[in-house]
């Protein structure tokens, strides 16, 4: 009998779950729409508790704080912003219901953060004409026809790649050895750790650079036989695309293999940071950091206004680290867009914050990245960077801008 | 006061709905669906469409798992299967999408039905990781299948479009998903007064009876594993029809795990239970977060913690239910419609 009856039971079920739905959106629901006069509204996507919130969390503290900031110096033409955001925990379902929650709540403007949300939300947002950033810089997000709403503020990672390498082509050079170096480059085996491959791969070959790929297998505790590899290989400079946990393991695993002797290291935007530092601890001096956001360890003007606003807080710039900056940068940039959006007096929408966006030219970071450019046919925000390497556990300047294309 | 349901008919016996009460319910939750995404914002359209596919997918597991009794961890690469035939065959062939949808059910079938064989020698926790093991070596072959798949590259499915018109805004998929679960919940419910669905309740409760009884068992549990599969897959298909994008980081282990967490909670070995769960696990972090964003204001620095403390309390919740009712959110739900039913007299 009971069997019967939970069968029959199915339909109802929905029911009362959904009543429970439009109670909720009756109890919960403002009437929230991007007002004239009230804030102006930016979404936002954190990973502040899923797999890559190491990084996650002081990139959203950025984005978060440079908000905080402005407001507290007037907003925009005394109209205030507000950050509507939340926690997706790097999973793809969240991130689709929370990016259009704040659709409807009105954002104007989108900051995203991993490849793979970004990767997904590109047709919404593409249908839905809002400017996007996140901190995945796949040259992907670079295609004006499948995205044409997506901005790249940081190097792309391919750029990031051609440029380590037309580094470690002069390094050789400059160190009196003969020929071109053999060039490895270790990835996370996902869309963000293949990005830059194909775009290295004909670089390193049209300057004669050997060049091989290998991807380092998810929640690896050892990494020996991928160096193995890499040796057999003979590569001189081992680029690596990756997050800060596994590069530590790598760097631990080649120093107590005696590789760092034989092996340059250089670590692209993800992994090139202070968490690294932090986790690989000695295994980290002499490391190489492919970095587009110049970290705080080299004072720049760019970080006068961030070190001043924590220190009010309480914190330092130091303890926050290199993707704070990214984060506060990113936001930057797009609080300019909006601002010169409200500036050209057009109806404030995602449509004219595009537009906006498309007009800046050389907009300044003030020594944090070269001077950003976007215009209607690229989103392409910059094509060069430094390099930094790790010496007395702090990262430390040591090259002038080099470009992706010359 | 009734003091039972009799039936004076075989016809009547064999309803499926056989009291007044569960007509109009019914009746009322179609009502219900019919009506909601002509009320409802976009943010709760793109809700209920994720609560559609939920449902689809847990309905599926809920076939393997709760009634056969076959644990599968395989969940999400089998929705896999089902999101990356429809992607590519609409992408690749020009398929349509409505005609690569039943395609991708079938090809999930047949790969769940290959998954299932190890079931036969195993039980329990061995087919816990034989399946575990399937889940892996498909998003394996998903990522590494460069000329078939693109690699770990997303897949761009293009828009699917009826009469011109394009489907997969949240309002118009929306149709799609309920009407496909619709049919799901129809036929799974049907398929358990069938001699398939006894034989394979028959072989969770007791495999070596149900052998003696003449019940072959490799061919159940295959039928087992593949009809799970086809509904699995015909998830997969829809997200990758409804997202336009299909990415191997959606059908992560953990999606299995979320899958199973839904059945569990809401009832195993029962079609209601497959959409409690489905429901709950898919809104309660959605609620969890607008509670939070309430508490802004109240609490001070609510900001760092928020994250944090939903996560726990997501995880306090499911341990509390499976303790206080261990039997699920259909076992809850049965007995407020008892209470009601014998009101105020109850025994």
């Amino acid at each position: 009998m009971i069997s019967i009856r939970i069968k029959v039971t199915a339909p109802f079920c929905i029911f009362v779950f959904f009543s429970a739905v439009l109670l909720a959106m009756s109890g919960c629901r403002k009437g929230d729409s991007g007002s004239a006069d009230g804030a102006i509204k930016i979404g936002a996507l954190f990973d502040l508790t899923g797999p890559t919130s190491d990084v996650g969390a002081p990139y959203a503290a950025g984005l978060r704080d440079f908000v905080d900031w402005r407001n507290a110096k007037g907003g925009i033409n005394g109209r205030k912003l507000a950050l509507l955001s939340g926690d997706y925990g790097y999973k793809v379902d969240r991130a689709e219901q929370l990016y259009t929650q704040h659709i409807q709540q009105g954002v104007i403007a989108f900051q995203g953060w991993g490849t793979g949300d970004t990767e997904a939300l590109r047709a919404k947002i593409r249908a839905d004409k809002i400017p996007f950033m996140s901190a995945s810089y796949s040259t992907n997000l670079l295609d004006m026809k499948e995205a044409p709403y997506n901005f790249l503020v940081g190097t792309s990672y391919s750029d990031q790649a051609i440029i380590a390498i037309r580094w470690a082509i002069d390094h050789w050079k400059a160190s009196g050895k003969e020929g071109t170096p053999k060039v490895a480059l270790l990835h996370h085996d996902s869309p963000f750790g293949q990005s830059p491959i194909a775009d290295a791969k004909a670089f390193a070959g049209a300057n004669g650079v050997a060049f091989t790929s290998l991807p380092m297998p998810r929640g690896a505790t050892e990494l020996v036989a991928e160096l193995g590899r890499v040796k057999q290989f003979g590569g001189n400079y081992v680029l690596i695309q990756n997050v800060s946990s596994p590069v530590a393991v790598l760097l631990k695993d080649a120093r107590r293999q005696g590789l760092h002797q034989s092996m340059t290291f250089i670590c692209l935007n993800w992994c090139a940071g202070e968490l690294l530092l932090e986790l690989a601890g000695d295994a980290t001096e002499g490391l190489f950091g492919a970095m587009p956001f110049t970290p705080p360890s080299v004072p720049v003007p760019g970080h006068q206004e961030l070190a001043k606003w924590l220190e009010k807080q309480g914190s330092t710039l130091t303890e926050k680290g290199v993707h704070y900056v990214q984060g506060w940068w990113t936001q930057a940039v797009m609080v300019a867009g909006i601002e010169r959006a409200v500036e050209s007096g057009k109806t404030l929408s995602g449509e004219s914050v595009r537009q906006a966006l498309e007009t800046m030219n050389n907009f300044d970071t003030q020594g944090v990245t070269t001077p950003i450019t976007f215009s209607p046919t690229s989103h392409r925000g910059n094509d060069s960077m430094r390099l930094f390497q790790v010496k007395g556990g702090k990262w430390q300047q040591i090259s002038d801008y080099i470009k992706a294309e010359p | 006061m009734e003091s039972g349901i009799f039936h004076t008919t075989y016809r009547a016996d064999m309803a499926l709905r056989q009291t007044p009460a569960e007509k109009v319910r019914v009746v009322l939750a179609v009502l219900l669906v019919l009506c909601f995404p002509f009320f409802a914002d976009r943010f709760y359209l793109t809700l209920a469409n994720q609560i559609g596919i939920a449902v689809i997918g847990a309905i599926g597991l809920n076939l393997l798992v709760g009634y056969t009794g076959q644990i599968s961890l395989g969940q999400g690469g089998f929705m896999a299967v089902g999101a990356y035939t429809a992607g590519l065959l609409t992408a690749q062939l020009g398929v349509p999408w409505y005609g690569s949808i039943p395609l991708a059910c079938l090809a999930t079938a047949v790969v769940g039905g290959f998954f299932g064989i190890p079931s036969l020698r195993l039980k329990g926790l061995y087919l816990v990781i034989a399946t575990l093991a399937a889940q892996e070596i498909i998003l394996w072959i998903v990522t590494h299948w460069d000329a078939v798949t693109g690699g770990v590259d997303a897949l761009v499915v293009p828009d699917p479009t009826l009469f011109g018109i394009q489907m997969n805004t949240d309002f118009r998929f929306y149709w799609v998903i309920w009407g496909l679960a619709g049919l799901t919940i129809l036929v799974t419910v049907n398929l358990f007064r069938t001699h398939i669905g006894r034989a394979w309740i028959a072989i969770r409760d007791q495999d070596i009876a149900a052998e003696v009884m003449g019940i072959g068992l490799f061919r159940y549990k295959l039928l087992a594993f593949a009809t799970s599969s086809f509904f699995v897959g015909l998830a997969g298909a829809l997200i990758a029809h409804y997202r336009n994008i299909v990415t191997w980081e959606r059908f992560t282990v953990d999606v299995s795990v979320t899958y199973l967490a839904m059945i569990i909670i809401g009832g195993l070995g029962s079609v209601a239970g497959a959409i409690f769960g489905a429901v709950f696990i898919t809104l309660l972090p959605v609620f969890l977060n607008d509670a939070g964003q309430a508490l802004r204001g109240v609490i001070p620095n609510i900001d760092t913690i928020l994250p944090f403390a939903e996560q726990a309390a997501f995880g306090i919740v499911i341990i509390l239910f499976l303790v206080l009712e261990p039997r699920g959110l259909r076992r809850i739900w049965d007995r407020i419609k008892d209470y009601f039913r014998l009101w105020p007299f109850s025994y």
